[in-house]
């Protein structure tokens, strides 16, 4: 250990400020919650059979999504990053829009759509109704992690398979089992995000366990019994994420903007017309019906709502933007150190797995849970220079999205063949210069893809925020959640759109910059 | 290196902009809808020149960010003031010891009943809980006068009232076991989960449900029903019990955090926004009824004088409603 830190000084500060700043106030909540005995004791008396029960229901639900979403989302993979399908890249940009919306506005359109077409929303306001809408919203990311996947895998095997079997035979025993850990990895990252999902639920008035947490934070102030009931869904997380990492050990999932390798396309001949309907549906069912639904609200008779919500949003543009970019940068810049750790080390170490656990923990961890952590730990005169700006709330996005940032990174570097660090080590050249010149290049659309993805999240983080974001601050998610409840809906529909748009330019943005730094970094390696 | 400085330079600025620091400025939490109430907020600013840093939430989500922010920062209290469209959340509040006492001369002229005897909170410009229709469903001879018509037989199935465990809704139901007592009001509960009332997600849940027309009518606030009057010709609104127990007042509450940091501030906008302007301000945007006498209120808004109070005491109610809070959980998921 000691070692470690003499040899490797950047990682250590990171590490330990990582534990210090990020971990300790919200491992420090929870030990609170477990060693006061009184209430604990209280509390786990109020732990009944319905508890648990409400919890193996919150599982089902979250299992069902996460099984329908992984397949619809493995096929759209397939189709979309593994034949050679028209348009496929204006699909695969589109498909990923409910991961840009919040899913309480997703919720409300779907409930309207079928209020609009059934005369009542009493079939979507169900179990199944809940199921529906959070696979139309975590399909996308099935389809991302599982899309890479395909594209990841070396032609040569797959060619190999085509010399002596034909479609079925090579998909089912080379390119399936190949992407068998992305799958799993897809499948275990949505069963979570559904598990933690509390708006959907409680718009469309289904009881789950996220939901019985909310009441005992707001109706009966309860944090203790609200952070213990949030542990058992904690424990149900690290579980499987466990699971997981023990099951696919060192296999590359969950990694995006690789440079991809020589892959194989499959031709699709009679089955073309099917996967092309598959995904013409797929997009209108997720994007294009809610879309539809949004602006037939905005602008139905009028636009001075529309003019309305961009006056409203307008001062909230600069400080969400900064404060997106800023989150972004600080975690993929986490998640990168974090993950070039796990890529020297070639096996892990012991603070390599601790990193991995901590961020997982977090990951795990409710955000009002964070939020009223970060208020016990820092709401302290000492502390005021972090508690009363903007980095509370960096360090809420550090806690909540570090996770996925070091999984996507980590994954980009394992694809980074060997042979070319060593080539250069044999050559002599210094550690830091083949950092710079192998390492940083190649990973480079993964750290941008990264940089997206932490920047989206940033952007639309609610839960975290609302508890601790400065007074006087105009936060873009705050104020159209504190805007919509008296609106009319055609507002609140206008402020969507707006959000949505504001969102898609700075993604075009960054774009237009990466493809800049990415184009002079291949005249480096080259 | 160059890199490095900037990205320096970038988080120390950002660092200090959490530092700034000023006495002419005041911290308040509200959990009045931003739209009604940043504006009143913002004539304070421009009257006293008093910056005013906010932290808006809202109802419809059942206050979940403030309170709890409030309950969490009790050690070292940020906030100075707190505005609540409710006398709950300050009650709540109080008795956690979060607040402390002002006596504001603003409010001398109103009602004692609004006021907590021990100045930890006062009251103003109230809203009233009312029962909106849908016009096209309902016709006048068939609108409910009371609220114990909601249990006919006739409106099985075509009533909403909002989650009972949360807000308004939460003090209304508290409101009817201290007026009626616990046995006749869980029979009314009970006699309205028979006549399957629609339990929506909140009081703008239910305005919407009875716009659409998937409900008949709706037990909301007054605010609601106002907005969906102005929105949707078809819809209308009435104070329910005119003849009988009356209507449930609820007036917006403000309080000062004790320990806070600008309590001089606080107490200045503490009487600014128990001040006629303010309430006439509030009358106009939201329909909401003044507590003191003598304020020009728009046409279309209720006065106090001209409807039949429900007799409530706030305080007993904030009791009953902690002690009625796992009837209703377990009311509400039957």
């Amino acid at each position: 250990m000691g070692r470690t830190i003499i040899k490797q000084p950047l990682y250590t500060i990171v590490y330990l400020l990582f534990v210090l700043l990020v971990v300790f106030p919200v491992a420090y909540t929870f030990l609170l919650a477990f060693f006061n005995i009184d209430s604990l004791g209280k509390n786990l008396q109020l732990i009944s059979i319905e508890t648990v029960l409400l919890l193996l229901k919150s599982v089902l639900i979250a299992a069902t999504v996460a099984l329908f979403s992984t397949f619809s989302g493995t096929l759209l993979g397939f189709l979309l990053y593994k034949t050679k399908m028209k348009h496929s890249s204006f699909f695969k940009l589109a498909l990923l829009i409910p991961l840009f919306i919040s899913p309480y506005i997703l919720a409300v359109a779907w409930k309207d759509f079928f209020f609009i077409m059934a005369g009542n929303s009493n079939i979507i306001s169900s179990e199944l109704g809940v199921a529906l809408v959070l696979t139309t919203i975590y399909t996308p990311l099935a389809m991302l992690i599982t899309g890479n996947a395909f594209s990841g895998i070396d032609s040569k095997l797959e060619e190999s398979g085509f010399m002596i079997a034909g479609f079925h035979r090579t998909m089912s025993k080379i390119t399936l089992p190949l992407i068998k850990p992305a799958v799993i990895s897809s499948f275990v990252l949505i069963f979570i995000f559904s598990i933690s999902e509390f708006s959907v639920p409680a718009i469309l008035g289904v009881k789950v366990f996220t939901t019985e947490i909310f009441t005992q934070f707001s109706a009966f102030y309860n944090h203790s019994l609200a952070i213990l009931q949030s542990a058992l869904l904690l424990i149900i997380c690290l579980l499987l994420l466990f699971a997981e990492g023990k099951y696919i050990a060192d296999a590359s999932f969950l990694s995006v903007g690789n440079r991809g390798n020589n892959t194989k396309t499959y031709q699709l001949n009679k089955r073309r017309l099917p996967g092309f309907l598959f995904v013409i549906i797929w997009l209108f069912i997720s994007v294009i019906l809610p879309f539809i639904i949004l602006f037939f609200q905005t602008f139905n008779n009028e636009t001075t709502n529309f003019i309305r919500a961009f006056k409203l949003l307008l001062p909230t543009f600069g400080n969400s933007i900064t404060l997106a970019t800023t989150g972004a940068l600080v975690i993929v810049f986490i998640g990168f150190v974090a993950a070039y750790k796990n890529y020297l080390s070639q096996t892990q170490t012991k603070t390599g797995k601790s990193f991995d656990l901590f961020m997982l923990f977090l990951f795990a961890t409710p955000s009002t849970i964070i939020g009223i952590s970060l208020i016990r730990f820092y709401n302290h005169p000492a502390l005021e220079f972090i508690y009363s700006g903007w980095t509370i709330i960096i360090i809420g996005f550090v806690a909540k999205f570090s996770f996925i940032a070091a999984r996507l990174l980590g994954n980009a570097m394992k694809k980074i063949p060997a042979s070319m660090d060593e080539a250069a080590q044999l050559e002599g050249i210094s550690k830091f210069k083949r950092f710079l010149r192998i390492i940083v290049p190649l990973v480079l659309p993964s750290l941008f893809a990264t940089f997206i993805i932490s920047f989206i999240f940033s952007l639309g983080e609610l839960g975290i925020t609302i508890m601790v974001y400065p007074p006087g601050t105009e936060i873009m998610p705050i104020k159209v959640y504190t805007i919509m409840a008296n609106a009319p809906q055609s507002l609140v529909s206008s402020m969507t759109l707006i959000v949505f748009s504001v969102t898609l330019l700075m993604i075009i943005g960054f774009y237009f910059i990466a493809k800049s730094i990415i184009k002079k970094q291949s005249y480096v390696v080259g | 290196m160059r890199l490095f400085t900037i990205v320096t330079i970038i988080l120390t600025l950002f660092i200090i902009s959490g530092c700034s620091n000023t006495t002419n400025e005041i911290v308040v939490y509200t959990s009045v809808d931003q739209v009604f109430s940043e504006p009143v907020l913002k004539e304070f600013e421009n009257k006293t020149g008093i910056k005013v840093k906010a932290v808006y939430d809202t109802e419809e989500t059942k206050s979940t960010g403030v309170l709890n922010r409030l309950i969490a920062e009790k050690e070292n209290p940020q906030c100075d003031l707190f505005w609540s469209g409710d006398p709950i959340r300050t009650i709540v509040l109080k008795n956690r010891g979060i607040t402390q006492p002002y006596q504001s001369p603003e409010a001398t002229d109103i009602n004692p009943a609004f006021k907590d005897p021990q100045h930890n909170w006062t009251g103003f410009s109230a809203r009233a809980r009312v029962l909106i229709y849908n016009k096209n469903l309902l016709k006048p001879n068939e609108i409910p006068k009371s609220i114990f018509n909601l249990t006919d037989e006739k409106y099985k199935g075509k009533v909403a009232i909002a989650n009972p465990l949360f807000g308004t809704t939460t003090f209304h139901i508290a409101a009817l076991f201290t007026t009626l007592g616990n046995e006749k009001t869980k029979q009314f509960l009970t006699a309205l989960k028979v006549n399957k009332v629609v339990i929506a997600t909140s009081n703008g849940d239910v305005k919407k449900q009875v716009m659409q027309g998937r409900v008949a009518c709706g037990l909301t606030d007054t605010d609601d029903a106002f907005e969906a009057a102005k929105e949707n010709k078809n819809t209308g609104f009435l104070f329910l019990d005119q003849n009988g127990i009356g209507s449930l007042i609820m007036p917006n509450t403000v309080c000062l955090i004790k320990g806070s940091p600008n309590t001089n501030n606080g107490k200045k906008l503490m009487d600014f926004l128990l001040s006629k302007d303010t309430e006439a301000m509030l009358a106009r945007s939201c329909a909401q009824m003044p507590l003191h006498k003598g304020v020009k209120v728009p046409a279309g808004v209720a006065s106090l004088d001209s409807i039949i109070p429900m007799k409530v005491n706030y305080d007993k109610t904030a009791i009953k409603l902690e002690e009625i809070q796992n009837y209703l959980k377990a009311w509400a998921e039957q």
